[in-house]
């Protein structure tokens, strides 16, 4: 973001904007930046709240008014956290009691869970006009559910772009079928991804099995595939077992 | 919160990582017009596009086109992190991507415009020296469009 205002501002363009991690900001010195406390992935604060971005936004072009910089200010309000029911979400969906079990192949147990997402994806999108974040890829997500549990299956695994926008439009389907709930934060949105469902298994699976014998940009890949927090909390549970064992 | 102070280290360690420097003297437009006076962009590094368009490949500078009258009806993410929230997003593409917040601004007379088009980066693991060709020429591409200042949002 400062390399493109930087650029930018060399052009002749004036910039303004917002920054997340005011540590990174500071270091590069960009002209103007606004610094706000919100979660990454959230520079305008709050979804589905005009009002609050408003005053985001107008502080951000206020800097534009500055003689001189660099300005790093900072935005005074905090995002509004996670509603007080927010970590009681429940999945809409009775996953089959087998389906996280190794009975049947991944092919198959993930095909299953996206079908069964399916309604609760459908009544989302409409509640939000059709909008959709799914869509990289042409392919329906139980066809994209049934290519990466395929490819686990078969031990081949799939080539790196591909692999990625698979399970980016799985990520965006899932999550987008559990915004049928409005409560849901996101950090629980998170851990039912990542913790509950046969999907987070399986990428867990496809890091594992892309990291062995792999190097070079095709292990920074397969490092890419899981958030840093699921691994640490991972690792955490692994040396819980071993310190029971 | 991202304060670092509030983070696991692991996080935070991996964040101070990404500080840097620029390439050389910071530039600076030295125009103080307020905004009901500019014509605006909007560019953002959160590497999305419209659906169904060319998705972000790994280690990349290129941008995505973002039409100005595209309607909030698709706009997908590929980028590269997965170390961010999307569900934001997911709910309501302004929290990354605040086209529907600058159309009232426009309408209400508290800016002079909107670009005709809007730009995507993926902001990722790149050195700031990536960017220079693609940013250069966008530079001249916004003029033509009469743009004299971007918005940028990061993810």
């Amino acid at each position: 973001m400062s390399a493109i205002a930087w650029y930018l501002e060399r052009a002749g363009i004036a910039t303004t904007g917002i920054s997340l991690v005011r540590e990174n900001t500071e270091s590069f010195g960009p002209p103007r930046f606004l610094w706000v406390s919100f979660p990454l992935g959230r520079p305008l604060g709050t979804p589905g709240d005009a009002g609050f971005q408003h005053r985001v936004i107008a502080s951000a072009l206020s800097l534009l008014e500055r003689r001189d910089g660099p300005v790093l200010e900072d935005f005074p309000e905090d995002a509004a956290g996670p509603a007080p029911d927010a970590g009681e979400l429940v999945c809409p969906v009775s996953f089959a009691p087998q389906a996280r079990d190794d009975a049947g192949g991944w092919a198959e147990r993930l095909a299953g869970e996206a079908r069964s997402l399916a309604p609760w994806y459908d009544a989302a999108r409409e509640t939000r006009a059709g909008r959709t974040s799914v869509g990289i890829l042409v392919d329906s997500p139980v066809d994209l559910a049934r290519e990466a549990g395929a490819a686990l299956d078969s031990g081949n695994g799939l080539p790196r772009a591909r692999c990625k926008h698979v399970l980016e439009d799985l990520k965006a389907y899932y999550l987008e079928a559990m915004l049928a709930q409005p409560g849901a934060d996101a950090e629980t949105l998170g851990r039912w991804l990542w913790l509950e469902t046969v999907l987070g298994d399986a990428m867990l699976e496809l890091r594992k099995t892309m990291l062995v014998g792999a190097e070079g940009q095709t292990a920074l890949f397969a490092e890419s595939l899981v958030p840093r927090w699921v691994l640490d909390l991972r690792a955490g549970d692994e040396s819980s077992e071993d310190r029971s064992n | 919160m991202v304060r670092l102070s509030d983070l696991p280290d692991f996080e935070a360690r991996h964040l101070l990582a990404k500080n840097g420097a620029l390439p050389g003297p910071m530039p600076w437009v030295a125009d103080t017009r307020p905004a009901s006076e500019r014509r605006f962009v909007i560019i953002t590094t959160a590497g999305i596009h419209p659906a169904g368009s060319a998705p972000f490949a790994s280690n990349d500078a290129s941008y995505r086109v973002l039409p100005g009258d595209a309607a909030a009806d698709g706009f997908a993410m590929s980028h590269a992190s997965v170390n961010f929230d999307r569900s934001g997003f997911q709910r309501d593409v302004n929290v990354v991507f605040p086209v529907d917040r600058f159309r009232e601004l426009e309408e209400s007379g508290q800016i002079a415009g909107l670009a005709s088009r809007h730009y995507s980066f993926m902001g990722a693991g790149l050195l700031p020296e990536a960017y220079e060709d693609t940013v250069t020429s966008l530079a001249g591409i916004l003029k033509q469009d009469r743009v004299d200042t971007a918005f940028l949002t990061p993810v």
